[in-house]
């Protein structure tokens, strides 16, 4: 806790390392516009043929929800592997050692190095959800009370979504490749939290599944609760279950973390 | 050596470097197991996504279910024949920094085949499973009497699909050897097949799905094709004939790629090791 | 300022011992699958009752052949690793036991392993660093300065990593891993695949933070020169054993008492015997080639004389072996007999030229 500098040199590595590449900045924003122009367009498309309103959902309850859950992929799909600092990459470089060779824990410097990637993917989500806003595809949060639950809701679903992916990487100390296991989380992560379809779409079957499961937490809490799909009376037990995987997912990576160590000094990296 | 039996000669090294890939790829047990989950698990949630849209929203763009389930398997069974024989182009942005092209470039074997047989693509063999299945089970639900013709049609739509995608990784591999950043694109282009290559693309508005057809030739990988069988070949948005020469058009399309993956090499300046 | 402050810091090792278990695979196409599911468990002991010591502001080389042991040995002493067995302490620290303590007293570099961030200029990743080692702002600027006055660094410091070439991103790694300031460094061969001005420079580098500032360095490396040129002693490891501590004299006298008399007789058709403490270790017709025998064998000016006194020769010549010799013989006859070594490196000798 001394170093209080030291937060944000290490939390900005992302950000500095995409921006000397302007080329990668261009790609996203290039790739953020297509997407959400062809996003808008599905789901206007697609209620165009049924109803005003299909599982309770509005058109435009519908595509505010898509185009937020475009942006809010932004908040997580940073090239970490560009800049050869995943943690598979340490372990398959061998520069791995170098996380146990410095005063600052590996555990400290991933959740560093997390906090500025998510600080940074928050700044193109905002920069876009204020560009949607002012033309008008995204709806504005549907009270005052709902736009706070929204960001606290989003907060804790940021952080469910940390641990997650702390964990797949955690995973590479055992199996040394984590590439199918992160590309099982993308595709758990599309699916399960709502970015593919808003989960009210689904099977009944397929919502009380997801409600065992971390993933709704991180997107189709925050996301219902702004488009008034969870009304605000109802945010209340969605908030305290976020809460509740954010403290289970905090002591399971915790002890991942420590056995990790332990193999590491057992097997030397 | 005659020259009968050079390209058997080959085939023959071809093999066997497969083979000794994928006993590579047993190596890393649980990264093994996964990617054959992997594979599996991300074309069923294709699936699941195309039965929520077509349970909720009746009659996508004009086409009812059976045959929106022949877009999604013909370009699933296209795709995963992509990964297994033509893919590993995704991370070649990675390679290329690590220096690998130089390397390839020493040895008597053509590039692109060096990288073809750099690994072996595990989730291929999930992906395919899957497809097989949902390939099945479109054929099972769908009206149409499959003659000879229309059977032959479809197997080639289904190798033109295979052809598109590859030409189009082909392109993003040919920059990637010159520009890092085409790994960005790589990953949003799969991504872009995957959700809007399996459902009809007249949802869309005009301007988009012609977008989709002569920007980016995402229409020819199975919408036109599926059109073509499915009797929507007046609807599609363009002239039926070629919507017919989807196939042809993917073959062409992986020709040019491959010129321009030759000339990227020729022109091709190396790394900074 | 810190400038010229002296810095201590001591290694002591005693009993070092560390087994690895590991998965091996099954032969054949259908062991691989078994493997899958039921892997095959071994034992592989690296490094086996290794003791040794450097004293503060000493750099001592640790050397061995590939799979010896040294960067097990090294790991153990960064903390990395935990012994099996032993006792390890750098600075009058645990490693192992207080790895965050340990790790603001040494300083690493790990050959081509960069601990620098890829995607950013090499300068900025000083600066990540100089925060997570809490090193004042000011004294930051100094090292910088010093550093760069000995590697010239500014000449590149600004470019990303990615695009340095490997001199330069080694030497923007050797000034990553000195900082701040650490009494105890350890470097495993730091001057691999460099040329020789960069590794002039580097040696130097190392030859001032050793004598000026009085760090205490631990060094593995392959380049006999850089041995020549920076150790005043040397401990050997093979097969995770220490074979022998001591000064490089005292290696040479060991391993390196090897002479080779190479003489053409006049007449070819002479018989040759062995003379005192002189053996026949080779005759191609006129060309006989002579060593040393026994503890009593005499230095190679004596040899030549005796030689020259027994027989007729039209040509004679004499070879010494140099350092790159007598580690061949060491880490090849470390267990063998001093006899053994010489029948090996002479058997070589011929067979190369």
């Amino acid at each position: 806790m001394t170093a209080v500098p030291g937060v944000w040199r290490t939390a900005r590595i992302t950000p500095l390392g995409e921006l000397l590449t302007p080329p990668r900045m261009t790609g996203v924003a290039v790739q953020l516009v297509i997407q959400t122009v062809l996003v808008v367009a599905l789901w206007r498309g697609l209620y165009a043929d049924t109803g005003p309103t299909t599982a309770g959902l509005s058109r435009e309850q519908a595509v505010t929800y898509a185009v937020l859950a475009v942006l809010a992929t932004r908040l997580r799909e940073l090239d970490r592997y560009a800049g050869r600092d995943t943690v598979m990459q340490h372990m398959h470089f061998g520069t791995i050692v170098y996380w146990f060779l410095r005063p600052v824990s590996p555990r400290r410097y991933y959740a560093l190095r997390a906090l500025g990637d998510q600080l940074y993917g928050l700044a193109w989500a905002a920069a876009g959800y204020a560009v949607c806003l002012a033309v008008g595809v995204v709806q504005p949060p549907h009270s005052a009370g709902a736009a706070g639950a929204f960001a606290l809701s989003l907060l804790l679903g940021q952080w469910v979504l940390y641990y997650i992916m702390l964990l797949i990487d955690q995973l590479c100390f055992w199996t040394l490749r984590n590439s199918a296991a992160m590309l099982i989380l993308i595709f758990a992560q599309n699916l399960l939290s709502g970015v593919y379809a808003p989960l009210w779409y689904f099977p009944d079957w397929f919502v009380t599944l997801s409600a065992f499961l971390p993933f709704q937490a991180t997107l189709n809490v925050p996301l219902s609760v702004y488009v008034g799909r969870i009304p605000l009376a109802d945010a209340g037990p969605q908030l305290a279950l976020q809460a509740g995987w954010v403290v289970l997912l905090a002591v399971v990576t915790r002890l991942v973390w420590h056995r990790a160590a332990l193999r590491v000094v057992s097997q030397g990296g | 050596m005659d020259h009968r039996s050079a390209p058997w000669n080959a085939v023959r090294v071809a093999w066997r470097i497969t083979k000794l890939n994928f006993r590579a790829q047993l190596e890393y047990r649980a990264e093994f197991l996964l990617m054959i989950a992997i594979g599996a698990i991300w074309q069923v949630s294709v699936i699941v996504f195309a039965t929520v849209l077509l349970t909720r929203f009746s009659g996508m763009g004009g086409w009812d279910s059976a045959d929106v389930l022949l877009i999604a398997a013909m370009r699933m069974m296209a795709h995963g024949l992509f990964v297994l024989f033509l893919g590993r182009m995704h991370a070649l942005a990675y390679r290329v920094q690590e220096g690998v092209i130089d390397a390839f470039l020493l040895r008597p074997m053509p590039v692109h085949r060096q990288v073809q047989l750099s690994f072996f693509p595990t989730n291929a063999i999930g992906d395919l499973t899957v497809a097989v299945a949902l390939f099945i089970g479109a054929l099972v639900r769908s009206s149409q009497e499959w003659t000879a013709g229309r059977i032959a049609f479809l197997i080639a739509g289904v190798l033109g699909g295979m052809l598109v995608e590859a030409a189009l990784f082909t392109a993003m591999g040919s920059a990637s050897l010159r520009y890092p950043a085409a790994q960005y694109w790589s990953r949003w282009l799969e991504e872009l097949l995957g959700t809007f290559g399996s459902y009809p693309l007249n949802v869309l508005p005009k301007a988009l799905s012609w977008l989709l057809t002569f920007g980016l030739p995402l229409a020819f990988v199975a919408y036109f094709p599926a059109g073509v069988l499915t009797g929507h070949g007046s609807a599609l948005g363009v002239p039926m004939w070629l919507a017919a020469a989807s196939p042809l058009i993917g073959l062409g399309l992986y020709l040019l790629s491959r010129l321009l993956w030759s000339w990227s090499l020729k022109h091709y300046t190396g790394v900074n090791g | 300022m810190s400038g010229d402050t002296r810095i201590t810091g001591d290694i002591q090792v005693r009993a070092l011992t560390k087994t690895f278990r590991t998965t091996t695979r099954r032969p054949g196409a259908l062991g691989t699958l078994r493997s899958l599911v039921n892997p095959l468990w071994v034992t592989k002991t690296a490094v086996e009752d290794v003791t040794f010591s450097v004293a503060p502001g000493e750099l001592l080389a640790l050397l061995g052949p590939n799979g010896a042991g040294k960067s097990t040995t090294i790991k153990m002493l960064t903390g990395i690793l935990v012994p099996t067995a032993g006792e390890v302490s750098v600075a009058g620290v645990v490693p192992y036991r207080e790895r965050e303590r340990n790790a603001r007293n040494i300083g690493a570099v790990f050959g081509q392993r960069t601990q620098l961030w890829w995607d950013l200029p090499a300068r900025e990743s000083f600066a990540i660093l100089r925060d997570i080692y809490g090193v004042p702002d000011a004294e930051h600027k100094a090292r910088l300065r010093e550093f760069d006055d000995l590697l010239e660094l500014s000449s590149f410091w600004d470019t990303r990593v990615r695009h340095l070439s490997l001199g330069q991103r080694v030497r923007c790694d050797l000034a990553a891993a000195l900082l701040h300031d650490p009494p105890v460094v350890f470097l495993d061969e730091p001057t691999i695949g460099m040329d020789v001005v960069v590794k002039e420079q580097v040696r130097g580098f190392l030859k001032h933070q050793v004598e000026e500032r009085g760090r205490t360095v631990l060094l593995t490396t392959h380049d006999m020169t850089e041995v020549s040129r920076l150790a005043e002693r040397v401990v050997l490891i093979n097969d995770g054993r220490l074979v022998m501590d001591g000064t490089l004299e005292e290696i040479k006298r060991k391993f390196g008492d090897t002479w080779l008399v190479r003489a053409t007789l006049a007449d070819p058709e002479a018989a040759v015997s062995a003379l005192p403490g002189i053996a026949v270790l080779q005759r191609e017709g006129p060309r006989v080639v002579f060593g040393p025998e026994g503890s009593h064998a005499p230095t190679v000016h004596q040899a030549l004389k005796q030689v020259i006194e027994r027989y007729e020769v039209s040509d004679i010549a004499l070879e010494e072996a140099d350092l790159e010799d007598v580690m061949r013989a060491a880490y090849q006859g470390a267990a063998l007999e001093a006899s053994d070594v010489l029948e090996e490196s002479a058997v070589r000798g011929g067979a190369g030229s």
